[in-house]
């Protein structure tokens, strides 16, 4: 259940107090800030059985590292960064050791690809075709490099601006601009590459 | 315009808000045609995951999570400054400092810096031999008659 918004006053009362080791003002930002988080993590590592675990270890960050927070930026963008941050971590981490699944398209991937690359890509696709087209991007963003992915992430999932990404990833706007651009672009030769099977 | 420049815009919007430029470009080049209708395909499969219903916490998540809140301990000022200066950089820091004080701590001979045994056995004594010395006034014709036994006054128990 959404809890009630907190005035910023009392968003900031809390955070003190947690900065002093109070486990119950702590609680009350984890209530505010709990849905945020899961949905950042989801769609970072697309992975829902393991969201609640991964939250809560970034919780559990937050609150040993908590008194690093200075107050500049907002609180929101803070807590995005650590947890931004353990999802690299998890991502490089699960790289190393893990074996691709989805190294084929499905031929009703290939299929709809191909159809919807003859039909000009027409922005109205139906919704078997949207199902098809989720799962095939969902398949290239886990290919795709750690970096990719997680700036993938916060632009087309998260819908954030290029200045909040650049906040969150401590870049400049410009920076994020040329990395959306070439994640994008590598994301588009995976795709050609997957289409020729390889 | 420049193919890549046409495709940051294809990315960014939509085919309704494409200038007339871009449409012109995309008209002749056949690669950034293809670029537009890949990225269409990709554009639609991002919408349709961000559509999918995300993962929520479940009921009493933040309460089980401040009870767990001991076994990880209070905020922590070291934990907080690592995070705030980064952890690689204490830890290349931590590094550096470390090998400088090793290099620092090693004595000037041992058996990192000093000579090899080989070294030692292969080399001569060096003597600087000094023909009209005051103190030697003699000629010395090898480096061994400078061996202490071999000195004058040593052998026969007279000394200048």
């Amino acid at each position: 259940m959404q809890s009630p918004q907190p005035s910023a006053a009392q968003e900031t009362a809390w955070i003190r107090r947690a900065q002093a080791g109070d486990r119950e003002a702590f609680g009350q930002l984890v209530e505010r800030y709990q849905k945020r988080v899961f949905a950042l993590v989801f769609h970072l590592l697309y992975r829902r059985d393991e969201v609640e675990d991964i939250a809560q270890e970034i919780f559990f960050k937050v609150f040993r590292t908590i008194g690093s927070y200075n107050h500049r930026a907002s609180f929101g963008t803070w807590l995005n960064r650590v947890a931004v941050n353990h999802c690299y971590d998890y991502l490089r981490r699960i790289r190393a050791s893990r074996v691709s699944y989805f190294g084929e398209l499905t031929d009703e991937q290939r299929h709809q690809l191909e159809s919807g690359t003859e039909s000009g890509g027409a922005s109205g696709f139906n919704a078997e075709r949207r199902i098809v087209l989720r799962d095939l991007v969902a398949k290239l963003l886990d290919r795709a490099p750690a970096d990719d992915r997680v700036v993938l992430a916060l632009k087309e999932l998260q819908d954030l601006s290029v200045e909040e990404i650049a906040d969150t990833l401590k870049l400049k706007p410009s920076t994020v601009k040329v990395r959306l651009h070439r994640a994008r672009k590598r994301m588009l030769e995976d795709l050609k590459s997957l289409q020729r099977g390889r | 315009m420049r193919c890549e420049a046409v495709r940051e815009i294809i990315e960014e919007v939509g085919p309704e808000e494409m200038t007339g430029g871009v449409r012109e470009h995309l008209l002749k080049c056949a690669d950034c045609a293809a670029y537009a209708r890949d990225w269409r395909l990709v554009h639609s499969g991002f919408q349709g995951l961000r559509e999918e219903a995300v993962s929520e916490a479940t009921i009493g998540f933040a309460a089980r999570l401040v009870r767990r809140l001991d076994e990880v301990g209070a905020p922590s000022p070291g934990d907080a400054f690592l995070e705030q200066v980064g952890r690689r950089f204490v830890y290349v820091t931590l590094l550096v400092t470390f090998a400088l004080l090793l290099a620092l701590a090693l004595p000037p001979s041992g058996p990192l810096r000093g000579p090899t045994v080989s070294e030692l056995l292969s080399t001569e004594p060096e003597v600087a031999v000094a023909v009209n010395d005051p103190v030697f006034p003699y000629e010395l014709s090898t480096a061994s008659e400078l061996a202490p036994d071999s000195a004058p006054g040593v052998k026969d128990g007279t000394q200048r």
